[in-house]
């Protein structure tokens, strides 16, 4: 009872974990390179939603303070470690897309499944 | 602060503007890229000598980036143990690098040559970072840079096997870097700190309050950098990888890159986690058991390969087997021998790569069965093959012997012989495949057939050096065990 209202109370972590787990078996499973670059964001994404829900505050205001204020700040940062994560996701994926041009361009396909059947006829 | 004061963070600065500065030198005086290069890694190398000795004189250095001090800044750390690895990586890829200048001609078209530089001068800029970090957010940027350079200086050859191998070496080890991430999330919901030796602190009063938080990062880190290191069901990527890229290439990923995130592991193990994780759940018993079926798997798949390299790569995933043993046992004589095995196996193997490079090189060839009688037309080439498989398998008078003795002593010592026993029968099953190669190409009656074309002296004088560093490893080993003996002391 304790581990469910644990869950229920903190919901916002477990959709980041179901993300994570979503964008994994994606990556491991499907054939289609196209789909387990897709996946490979949906996992990294689901990581900075988790880094960036770590750090709000219930109510909190954005982080810049002002003289004689009492308000409750929200971290600032998960915010700026995640803007670095952002970056390297989009250089991995850029890199990763070029690889699968530069595959198609021999093979014709995009399928990892069609590549071996076309490598085992050869 | 003097100039000196900045040298953990000038090591990687240099590098890291080398790369940057090196394409633009290709385009402009072709000439002065190669010997640029080497001498930002020469003196990257002096850097690590300094700190070496410094360190040896006045214990651990620590260095704030941008004199912020942590836990807001980065923070940089030299102990003997880091600036141990520091060294290796240094070293070696300077070594490597000098092979790679002619090896490279052959390898890869003109215009991508000064490119290939830069992705060189990146992946060892970042290894020698991921090797001084302090801070575990700096490590994921810094691992995601070793992971695009390694995995280009792969595809830089554009050939169907390469891009390939490429990409699914990519797409696991961003799954890698994925669970690293969501690994630091949790402990960082913890504690609300990032530095490592903060961490260490907080985690241990904090394991009682979340220990569930604990428990899934620390199974994610195992799995990140099992990924990352080859380590047994891992390690499917490695074999296409290591095996389809560029000789040096080949040789700089078997020999360093795989063994850094074994040593960023080691990190975390004792110097995030504290004492009391590691007693409280089995983390150093399933990386024991995965490294002892690694070591006999890795050498029963390499028994079963027909090409040369592949046999080479396979055999990585047995040897990285025995670095995970060190910090399986948990002992301080096993992390001795697995830091020891770090050395020399970065040695061997790259030595090795670059004796496959050269055969390749001379006479086209990499089926394991045409190499028959190759002895008499390279000598000195099988000779350095004869040196590295001698010191694989573990021959007295070789660095490969030392590290396996110390792992044995330490599984004697807390009392489990029967790792003894594995450690014996994956070292005859490493003769069993290295052994065959050797007599075929010195024994064979009949000449080698294929044509061949001279070895520059260059690429020989390379494979000269990596002999003698083999040989003096397993006799003069005592100033490195003294070394580690003073860093792992720290840790008990």
């Amino acid at each position: 009872m304790d581990l469910l209202s644990g869950i229920i109370n903190n919901y916002y972590y477990m959709v980041a974990i179901i993300l994570f787990v979503i964008g994994m078996y994606t990556m491991l499973t499907h054939a289609n390179m196209i789909k387990k670059v897709i996946a490979m964001n949906i996992m990294d994404t689901s990581v900075f939603l988790l880094f960036v829900a770590i750090g709000y505050t219930y109510g909190g205001q954005p982080p810049i303070i002002k003289e004689g204020s009492e308000a409750i700040y929200v971290n600032p940062l998960p915010g700026a470690l995640i803007l670095t994560g952002i970056v390297v996701a989009v250089s991995v994926t850029a890199y990763a897309l070029s690889l699968i041009v530069k595959i198609y361009r021999y093979y014709g396909t995009c399928d990892y499944d069609e590549i071996c059947e076309i490598r085992s006829q050869e | 602060m003097g100039f000196a004061d900045h040298y953990p963070a000038l090591i990687v600065v240099v590098l890291f503007i080398a790369a940057f500065l090196s394409p633009l030198l290709f385009r402009w005086v072709e000439k002065a890229a190669a010997p640029f290069l080497i001498a930002a890694l020469g003196s990257a190398l002096y850097m690590t000598v300094i700190l070496l000795v410094e360190v040896q004189k006045s214990g651990p250095v620590l260095y704030h980036m941008g004199g912020w001090p942590p836990p807001w800044g980065i923070e940089f750390r030299v102990d003997p143990l880091r600036v141990f690895m520091l060294l290796i990586v240094i070293s070696v890829s300077l070594w490597i690098f000098i092979y790679a200048v002619r090896d490279l001609k052959h390898e890869l078209k003109k215009e991508v040559t000064g490119w290939y530089y830069t992705l060189y001068a990146l992946l060892v800029g970042s290894m020698a970072g991921i090797a001084l970090t302090n801070d575990l957010f700096n490590l994921f940027v810094l691992m995601e840079i070793c992971a695009i350079s390694a995995c280009a200086i792969i595809s830089i050859k554009e050939e169907r096997e390469c891009l390939e191998a490429s990409f699914k070496y990519l797409i696991l080890s961003a799954m890698g870097t994925g669970c690293f991430l969501l690994g630091v999330a949790m402990l960082y919901m913890a504690t609300g700190y990032l530095n490592y030796s903060f961490l260490q602190l907080e985690l241990a009063e904090t394991l009682t309050l979340y220990p569930r938080n604990i428990f899934a990062a620390a199974a994610l880190f195992i799995v990140a950098f099992g990924t990352k290191a080859a380590l047994f069901p891992l390690h499917v990527w490695l074999p296409d990888a290591h095996a389809s890229a560029p000789s040096p290439s080949s040789a700089m990923l078997s020999g360093l890159v795989i063994k850094i995130y074994a040593f960023a592991l080691f990190l975390i193990f004792y110097q995030v986690f504290p004492r009391e994780l590691l007693d409280l759940i089995p983390l150093n018993e399933i990386i024991l058991w995965l490294a002892s079926l690694g070591v006999m798997f890795g050498s029963i798949y390499a028994m079963l390969q027909t090409d040369l390299k592949k046999m080479l790569a396979y055999s990585s995933i047995g040897q990285i087997g025995y670095i995970f043993m060190g910090i399986g046992f948990d002992h301080n004589l096993a992390l001795i021998g697995g830091f020891y095995h770090i050395m020399v196996h970065a040695v061997t193997k790259a030595l090795l790569f670059m004796t496959a490079g050269i055969i390749i090189y001379s006479t086209g060839v990499r089926q394991i069965k045409d190499l028959a009688g190759i002895g008499r037309v390279l000598p000195l080439t099988m000779l350095a093959f004869t040196i590295g498989s001698a010191s694989m398998i573990g021959i007295p008078g070789t660095g490969g012997l030392i590290s396996k003795w110390y792992l044995s002593l330490s599984a004697l010592e807390i009392g489990r012989p029967f790792f003894v026993l594995i450690i014996l029968a994956s070292s005859l099953l490493n003769a069993i495949y290295y052994m065959p190669i050797v007599i075929n190409a010195f024994m064979h009656q009949e000449d080698f057939k294929t044509e061949t074309k001279p070895v520059p002296r260059f690429m020989l004088g390379t494979l000269v050096a990596g002999m003698l560093f083999i040989v003096l490893a397993g006799i003069f080993s005592k100033p490195v065990v003294t070394l580690l003996e003073q860093g792992v002391a720290s840790l008990f």
